[in-house]
């Protein structure tokens, strides 16, 4: 997919995430997130754990770190450093701030696995050659690694190695690094023996937007354009006591995230079929 | 007649090493030749093409002197950038050299760095694609395909610069049969039609040896033989007839006077084949394979395969890239369950990679073989004595407390079959041995092959080297999209006109050199054709 249209909805989806207080909008922007990534091809198991862990662990810290927030809900004993007295200000505020979280990774998760590559590699190539080489090591040697991995693992399988135990698995570590520092290598002088970083460079045209594309730049203009909007709006207060989300702005910002949101997450999805 | 590449006592040292990779080398290549680049793994090819375009030393570093000119330019003035729109190279590992996702951005990316114009990139990659028979793949995304695929987009990617002179180091080395004489074809039209340049390294000699205008031979980084096909074979046939093709080498061990470099000579020199053998019965297989299933995602990649593996005898598996033969050997080794279907067979079985480097986990050699003890709890006295047996069988006792990264290729491969070896399996499977070593390791590889199976192992071959296969097998058993096609052929059967046959079977209906020798000398019955 093209990187234009679904970089103006992930963006817009992160800030909307950073910049919207209400948590009626964080929730739209974290749902529409989600539902992009699960809209884009898999594997996309390790942004899950890793957004949905960290975003567990900010919602479960912040009531023992926080020291605001009128309304208690359980006092345990007294532990130095921590605040052991949960407020129910504090909770809200942990979740606000795991909703965040979600909504920006996810976003970010969802526009690596949907764009095309390529496109990325040559737009960033324009401006910064030797930034858009290491970019292209990396995303060529992820997948050669993984085959490396499994192939060390299989060797060593053979081997009757219990890969299922930590020091067998942790002894194919040094291997892989050395596979992929050949790779690596590799790699880079397949690129310079084809050209690269010697002048200037052109860009094969890639015609006009397709159909679809340009509707999801349509819905992802209008998210943009709905976050710009309400972002000096959308105030909302965690602290001292829990303001009221349900306000007729914070509904309406909700809302249009959400159907916005949703036609877009529609069309990524569709277009995906088609691909 | 105008130089393409010219060369001119050119001596070359990678960093940090003593030994010279490149020692006193003059080359003059002219415009429209095609030459074939031979010998031993280490002898110098690979860092000769890359001389050829500057990423020796521009990329690689270490010490050049003397004078590299390749398409007009001297590569101590010009970078690879520069040189790369006169000269191409495809790698030996076609994997390693693609850089964009998709198969028609791979294919625009070295277009897009000299800067061609916008408006022709897309025709000229399209071109390009055509050309390797790869226009059906513009769209896939290049991690998906095969290794024959791969090798084909890899060159079409060169091709679409359209420089004029190109550069293959052993382009067929993961290559089936068929795709093998498809890129060879390719390889001459480009040359014959188009007048292109082209410079082939290349162990698998049978088809290209005779196209050649030109055969040079390197040894220590020095060329020792620079010749026309003809002569080179007469050269080679006293100092190093693995080099040559698999009819060449049958009437040099029969000490016949001609040299034939094709099927076709050979039939002219020789018009008689062997007469049809007494076949070995199918020996009791000791691994069952029975309505054997397995997938691979949405792919099949065994369909009710029944078949079996006996002790004492080699079984050669053979079959296209994506035939199924290595999930066979996996599933038959117990490293992939199966769908369906039942494997029976001795508790102990061994599996040796297609890349020795996933045998080299450990810091030494003695380490390595006893990686397997170890995991199976081995007591350390008993240990310690196999570990010690098993690098004298295969003759690495010296290079016991060396690195495995530090070993050569054949050492390296070696090392890997020991580390397996060592736990004494009942069945064991040899992944492509013989991929992208030379000819002289190939005979090595041969003779550890025939030692295993006469120690009583069942031995599964997976090759697509058909030359190796007729020396070493006893059976063969063909595979097509997942299918058993033929379970358990005689190996007489490489001998038969078929499309698994080997040279030497197309030639005079044998399946080794040593039995063509014997042909030849009228050893053994034939029949005239």
């Amino acid at each position: 997919m093209r990187p234009l249209p679904l970089g103006l909805l992930c963006a817009a989806l992160v800030a909307g995430s950073v910049l919207l207080d209400n948590p009626l909008s964080l929730a739209a922007c974290a749902l529409v997130a989600t539902g992009l990534l699960a809209a884009s091809p898999p594997p996309r198991g390790a942004y899950v754990w890793f957004a949905a862990g960290s975003a567990l662990l900010v919602f479960l810290v912040n009531p023992f770190v926080g020291v605001q927030g009128l309304t208690p809900i359980w006092t345990g004993p007294q532990i130095p450093i921590l605040d052991t007295e949960i407020t129910q200000e504090e909770l809200a505020f942990g979740a606000a701030a795991a909703m965040r979280l979600i909504g920006s990774s996810f976003a970010i998760a969802a526009f690596v696995r949907l764009a095309d590559g390529d496109r990325v590699l040559a737009a960033v190539a324009r401006v910064a050659p030797r930034s858009a080489m290491i970019a292209a090591l990396a995303s060529r040697l992820l997948p050669t690694l993984e085959r490396d991995a499994a192939g060390l693992a299989l060797a060593a399988r053979a081997r009757a190695a219990r890969l299922d135990r930590r020091r067998p698995a942790a002894a194919l570590a040094a291997p892989l690094v050395g596979l992929s520092l050949e790779r690596s290598l590799s790699l880079a002088e397949a690129m310079e023996a084809r050209g690269y970083g010697s002048g200037p460079r052109t860009r094969a045209p890639s015609g006009r937007l397709p159909g679809w594309e340009r509707v999801l730049l349509v819905l992802a203009a209008g998210l943009a354009g709905v976050v710009a909007v309400a972002a000096p709006a959308d105030s909302y207060r965690y602290y001292d006591l829990l303001g009221d989300p349900f306000t007729p702005a914070g509904i309406a910002t909700a809302g249009a995230i959400l159907a916005l949101g949703a036609g877009a997450v529609a069309t990524v999805r569709h277009i995906g079929r088609r691909e | 007649m105008t130089a393409a590449v010219h060369m001119a006592g050119v001596r070359y040292r990678y960093p940090d090493t003593e030994r010279p990779a490149l020692d006193g080398l003059d080359l003059h290549v002219a415009e429209g030749e095609l030459v074939l680049l031979l010998g031993e793994s280490g002898c110098g090819k690979s860092t000769l093409l890359r001389a050829l375009l500057g990423l020796v030393p521009h990329f690689h570093g270490g010490e050049l002197s003397g004078r590299v000119v390749s398409g007009g330019l001297d590569t101590r003035e010009h970078r690879p950038g520069a040189i790369a729109r006169h000269v191409g190279l495809v790698f030996q590992d076609p994997e390693s050299q693609l850089v964009m996702r998709r198969v028609d951005h791979e294919v625009a990316f070295g277009l897009e760095n000299l800067g061609c114009a916008s408006g022709e990139i897309a025709a000229r990659t399209e071109h390009a694609l055509l050309a390797v028979g790869a226009g059906h793949l513009a769209g896939r995304e290049t991690g998906t395909l095969s290794g024959g695929e791969q090798q084909r987009v890899a060159i079409a990617s060169v091709l679409a610069m359209g420089q004029r002179i190109l550069l293959l180091d052993e382009p067929t080395s993961q290559l089936d049969p068929a795709a093998a004489e498809e890129l060879l074809g390719l390889v001459r039209r480009l040359n014959r039609d188009r007048g292109m340049t082209v410079m082939v390294a290349e162990h698998r000699t049978a088809r290209i040896f005779e196209e050649a205008d030109r055969v040079l031979v390197m040894e220590a980084g020095r060329i020792t033989v620079d010749a026309p096909p003809e002569q080179a074979a007469d050269l080679l046939a006293g100092s190093a007839p693995w080099l040559l093709p698999p009819v060449t080498q049958a009437f040099v061990a029969a000490h016949r006077p001609e040299r034939p470099l094709t099927v076709r000579e050979a039939r002219r020199f020789a018009p008689q084949r062997r007469a049809a053998t007494m076949v070995d019965p199918t020996a009791p297989a000791v691994l069952h394979l029975d309505r054997v299933d397995r997938r691979h995602g949405d792919v099949r990649a065994l369909r009710s395969v029944t078949t079996g593996f006996a002790p004492g005898r080699v079984t050669a598996v053979v079959g296209a890239n994506g035939a199924g033969k290595t999930t066979l050997a996996q599933v038959a080794t117990g490293l992939l369950a199966p769908d369906a279907g039942r494997v029976t067979g001795p508790p102990v079985r061994g599996y040796v990679s297609q890349n020795p480097a996933h045998h080299a986990i450990r810091e030494s050699a003695a380490d390595e073989v006893a990686y397997v003890l170890e995991n199976l709890g081995v007591p350390a006295a008993e240990r310690e004595q196999r570990v010690a047996e098993e690098l004298e069988r295969f003759g690495l006792a010296d290079l016991a407390a060396r690195h495995p990264a530090d070993l050569s290729s054949g050492e390296r491969q070696r090392l890997a079959v020991a580390s397996v070896t060592v736990m004494r399996p009942q069945v064991l499977f040899l992944d492509e041995p013989t991929r992208g070593i030379d000819g002289l390791r190939k005979l090595a590889v041969a003779e550890l092959v025939r030692s295993l199976a006469a120690e009583g192992c069942a031995v599964g071959v997976v090759t697509h080297d058909l030359d190796f296969a007729g020396e070493v097998a006893g059976e063969v058993t063909t595979m097509a999209r997942g299918a058993v096609l033929a379970d358990r052929q005689p190996a007489s059967q490489l001998a038969a006109d078929g499309l698994f046959a080997c040279q030497l079977g197309l030639a005079l209906g044998c399946r080794s050199v040593a039995e063509a020798a014997a042909l030849l000398r009228g050893e053994v019955e034939a029949v005239h054709v």
